[in-house]
């Protein structure tokens, strides 16, 4: 007698197993095979790195390319792909955010391209941003070196709350204020009163850092062999940072200022580029974003970026960095830069025009963030420390800055001691 | 030839079954491919995958077991006895399983899983067939076994059964997948770990059918089925538990790097982590600081008459996390265990509804943590958060009420030194409960109800049918209670990591395996990560040991419940 049940629960058995080797196996064998990976912040980035995949692919027939979707910053993106070198999986092709390029590159996790972009006529550094090109021919032996290549660049601007300063009575920030500006518009703001905060930013190394860099002073020394903290403009920075904490007119720190700006809470948030599309998608008020404000030194921004590196152990070298500087192309960039989420890391025209159209509906003052980043004396670099041990010293500088603007330190015990506890860290 | 153990020899026939001799010969060839394999390990030049001598020698000697097994079992098999047998299925297993995990790896399948997923995902909708199929297969089963219908019926439920899921498999990719893995067989190690697939299950097989040869009893036979079952959590404990449990051993002796070969250091990651200097200092009005060696850090200071007592350590932020989990566990314990027990007997009662409260409570342990630690980094948000706007309406109620005059707390949760540990408490107590009101419960329904009739009948009131009744008897689910929610807070990693928003993170909030965590994946540093994994693992052994004695001074047996 036939047994539907039991047929069936074969059948499904044999399917299940079918199911779970097929589409693993579905690849036809070709020559070449890239993996490559870079970290999406949202699914939608996921999608366009997703397209960007099958549009090289459409154009590349001799190898095999597969885009694998890495977890988010807070998904554990780091700890996998570390893991993944550990284990000898890692993909061909991976992005790492631009401290971390200098630690791969001491521990010989990537590979050093130099020699396939010497012989790649049309590749040229001076198409990128030069601070990024700088960190990434950073030299271990003397000999040429090139560990990668900018995925995108991005900048801080301040996101501004345009109806609490319109209730304050306040100009919104433009071009060429000053931090005494800016710390009567978060005063102002702040008397609104009830829960409404001037002035907020997020609890890690950039946000205290630009009121340093914007004050004059550096965290490492020119040549990054040495901490650069411990003089009188870093007093000056930190005393400024602390004064909008001290007196009430910032959302403490540590606590993240995004969920209070994007509440109708906060005037004003130093943020990256990336919090815009977020914003735009969630904020229910007049806002828009504005150049940071002029310290002592002036208007200093951060560049912050990550690069695409390729595997040391990579089977293809050659085929790697075609990928590369396939996916660095300027027809590519301009593709990402349509997200709105970053900046291309090509510093031609046409991708800084492709930028500025991003996002045409919103309003955003998308000039904000590349004029930023125009004039390179008033840019910092992200800096990956070939010669230190960069976790380390943020562990030690985030401490001891959150001690500052926590008040159980002063600014000028910061400055006197600072070098000295991180002295250790940095290769002698 | 004398038997190992001459008793338990088969009276068997003079010869020996084909299986078995094919058995002898097949573990013959398991032998020479041990042997094979274990000096090829032994002999590679190189690091061995950048892990170092020691792993190397390891793996080669692990290599060799089998060998050792092998020869071991032909000679019993040729003695007729019958633990030769179990030597040699375990040995036919054993390569029926490695060579079935070789040939995923090989065939690309675990490197692939995120392509399974999504092919699942984007073609889940041809199962729907399968329940439709279940449903006409249901109704057909409801109907009289002599009408056509019936049979009609399940031969529809049959075809869209079987249609969806040949469907499922086109749109799959089944087609490609198995032209891969054809293509594979290019590959002479495909074809290699596919005979020994074949011949270690045709052995087996052969081998299992032998159990009236060898007088196999049913207990023996229970046996070596209820192994059979396990074997899979146990091949997995081995090589995915106590494999890397292993490595992590040795890597705490190493300096351990990404991709470097770690190099054998002793017990410097051990020194490193748990060296403390005291020192002495007169003067007060100087540094405490300036009384320790340059590479001790201060840890804490105290004065006794003139005298000030310095307390460093080389690795501040190690006793500090190691602090922390204690405080952690110490606040954790009251406030998760006590409400548990409360919830537990409510929930014990009858009342109407009662089995959705369960679960509900129950939601919270079973919840993804970065998703609640986002609702709860909201509720502690200092500005916007609940929390705040709950004290501040207390303030509010209590300053209007009764004229007093206090002012808005404004507590910052998690960015304040004095309240951030509280609230991962908080949090990581509000997880745990729901769990523990489970166990409690189940305890609370295997108390037999005559004895609170007894008790009853006896003239105890509530209090004293919980004192004399419930507590005792809750006892043994009271001490596992007591012991998972102690190893969960000094494995606390999760609150800190999703619910502190700070970078580095505050030293109050430091937790152990949070640090641990940070040492290995920001600083690279696994060695020493792994020494302070050890370490933990010490000081929960330690914890839980003295836990046990206690128990057991107090004339409770955890186990017997006596």
């Amino acid at each position: 007698m036939f047994n539907f049940k039991r047929t069936l629960r074969i059948v499904m058995t044999l399917v299940v197993v079918a199911v779970m080797v097929a589409p693993a196996l579905s690849a036809s064998a070709q020559a070449v095979e890239l993996r490559w990976r870079t970290r999406p912040d949202n699914q939608a980035e996921a999608d366009v790195y997703k397209g960007i995949s099958d549009e090289i692919q459409a154009d590349w027939k001799d190898v095999k390319l597969t885009y694998e979707p890495g977890g988010t910053e807070t998904a554990g993106y780091q700890d996998t792909l570390i893991a993944e070198i550990e284990a000898g999986t890692a993909p061909d092709v991976f992005w790492i955010p631009g401290t971390d390029v200098a630690r791969f590159a001491n521990a010989g996790l990537i590979l050093n391209l130099a020699e396939a972009s010497a012989a790649d006529a049309e590749f040229k550094t001076e198409d990128f941003y030069a601070g990024p090109m700088a960190a990434l021919t950073t030299s271990l032996d003397d000999k040429p070196a090139l560990w990668g290549l900018p995925r995108d660049v991005s900048a801080f601007a301040i996101y501004y709350n345009a109806d609490l300063f319109d209730e304050a009575g306040v100009d919104y920030p433009a071009a060429g204020w000053t931090w005494d500006q800016f710390y009567k518009a978060a005063e102002a703001i702040s008397g609104l009163g009830g829960d409404i905060k001037g002035f907020g930013m997020n609890a890690w190394w950039a946000n205290w850092g630009y009121f340093v860099n914007s004050a004059g002073s550096r965290f490492f020394s020119d040549d990054k062999k040495s901490c650069g903290l411990n003089n009188e403009k870093t007093v000056e920075g930190l005393t400024f940072a602390r004064s909008l904490f001290e007196n009430n007119l910032a959302i403490p720190w540590g606590t993240d200022s995004e969920p209070p700006f994007l509440a109708g809470k906060l005037g004003m948030f130093l943020n990256g580029r990336w919090a815009t599309p977020g914003t735009i998608a969630n904020a229910k008020f007049k806002w828009n974003v504005g150049p940071l404000p002029s310290g002592p030194a002036g208007s200093v921004n951060w560049l912050f970026w990550g690069a695409y590196v390729v595997n040391a152990k990579t089977a293809h070298p050659a085929e790697a960095w075609q990928l590369v500087r396939r996916l660095t192309s300027a027809a590519i960039q301009g593709k990402v830069a349509a997200l709105g989420a970053n900046l291309p890391s090509r510093t031609s025209a046409e991708a800084v025009e492709a930028f500025e159209k991003s996002l045409p509906d919103s309003g955003v003052n998308n000039s904000v963030f590349s004029d930023s980043l125009k004039d390179p004396n008033f840019v910092v670099a992200e800096t990956p420390l070939f010669f230190g041990d960069w976790p380390a010293i943020d562990q030690a500088y985030g401490t001891a800055a959150s001690d500052v603007l926590n008040g159980k330190l002063s600014p000028q015990e910061f400055a006197d001691t600072i070098c000295g506890k991180v002295e250790q860290f940095f290769t002698k | 030839m004398t038997s190992l153990i001459e008793g338990r020899k088969v009276n068997a026939p003079t010869g020996l079954p084909i299986a078995i001799v094919a058995n002898i010969l097949w573990n013959l060839a398991v032998a020479l491919g041990s042997v094979i394999l274990g000096l090829t390990i032994l002999g590679m030049e190189g690091n061995f995958y950048e892990l170092g001598r020691p792993v190397q020698m390891f793996a080669g000697a692990v290599a060799l077991i089998p060998a050792l097994a092998a020869a071991i079992s032909i000679v019993l098999l040729l003695q007729k006895h019958y633990n030769g047998r179990y030597v040699a299925l375990i040995i036919d297993f054993g390569t029926l399983a490695l060579s079935v995990i070789a040939l995923l790896h090989l065939w690309g399948v675990f490197i692939g899983f995120d392509a399974i997923a999504r092919a699942l995902y984007d073609n889940v909708i041809w199962l729907l067939g399968v329940p439709l199929a279940y449903f006409l297969y249901w109704i057909a089963g409801r109907l009289s076994d002599d009408t056509g219908i019936r049979r009609v019926l399940e031969q529809i439920a049959l075809l869209i059964g079987m249609g969806s899921l040949i469907l499922l498999l086109f749109f799959g990719g089944i087609l490609n997948a198995v032209g891969y893995i054809l293509s594979r067989y290019s590959d002479p190690l495909v074809i290699l770990f596919t005979v020994v697939l074949i011949l270690s299950a045709a052995m087996f097989v052969a081998m299992l059918r032998l159990g009236s040869y060898f007088h196999e009893t049913p207990t023996q036979s229970e046996a070596w089925q209820g192994w059979l079952m396990l074997s899979p959590n146990i091949i997995g404990f081995l090589l995915f538990f106590a494999g890397p449990l292993l490595l992590s051993f040795y890597l705490s002796f190493t300096n351990d790097t990404v991709g470097r070969v770690p190099e054998i250091i002793g017990l410097r990651n051990y020194g490193e982590i748990i060296s403390l200097q005291v020192k002495t200092q007169t003067d007060l009005t100087l540094n405490p600081q300036n009384a320790l060696d340059g590479n001790y850090e201060l840890l804490a200071d105290f004065t006794i008459g003139s005298t000030r007592y310095v307390l460093g350590a080389r690795d501040k932020l190690f006793w500090y996390s190691l602090r922390n989990t204690f405080l952690y566990c110490l606040l954790l314990l009251p406030l998760s265990v006590l409400p548990a027990l409360l919830l537990s007997l409510i929930l014990n009662s009858q009342l109407p509804g009662m089995k959705i409260y369960r679960a509900a409570y129950f939601l919270p342990s079973v919840a993804a943590v970065v998703g609640t630690a986002l609702i709860w980094r909201w509720l502690y948000d200092p500005v916007i958060g609940f929390i705040n706007y709950g004290v501040g309406g207390i303030v509010t109620w209590l300053n209007s009420s009764f004229g007093m005059s206090l002012a808005d707390p404004k507590i910052e949760w998690l960015t304040n030194e004095g309240t951030v540990l509280l609230a991962l408490v908080l949090m990581g107590a509000w997880q745990v409960i729901g769990f523990n009101t489970v166990l409690f419960l189940a305890g609370l329904q295997q108390v037999p109800k005559i004895l609170y009739e007894a008790a009853y009948v006896d003239g105890a009131g509530t209090w004293k049918r919980f004192r004399f009744v419930t507590l005792p008897l809750l006892a043994p689910t009271t001490f596992f209670v007591l012991i998972t929610t102690i190893i969960t807070g000094l494995q606390v990693f999760n609150e800190p990591y999703a619910l502190i928003f700070q970078r580095p993170m505050p030293l109050n909030a430091t937790t152990a395996v949070y640090y641990l965590y940070n040492r290995g994946f920001f600083r690279f540093e696994f060695g020493y990560a792994s020494a302070v994994a050890w370490l933990l693992f010490a000081v929960i052994f330690t914890v839980t040991l003295i836990q046990f004695r206690v128990q057991q001074r107090s004339g409770f047996d955890a186990y017997s419940g006596g």
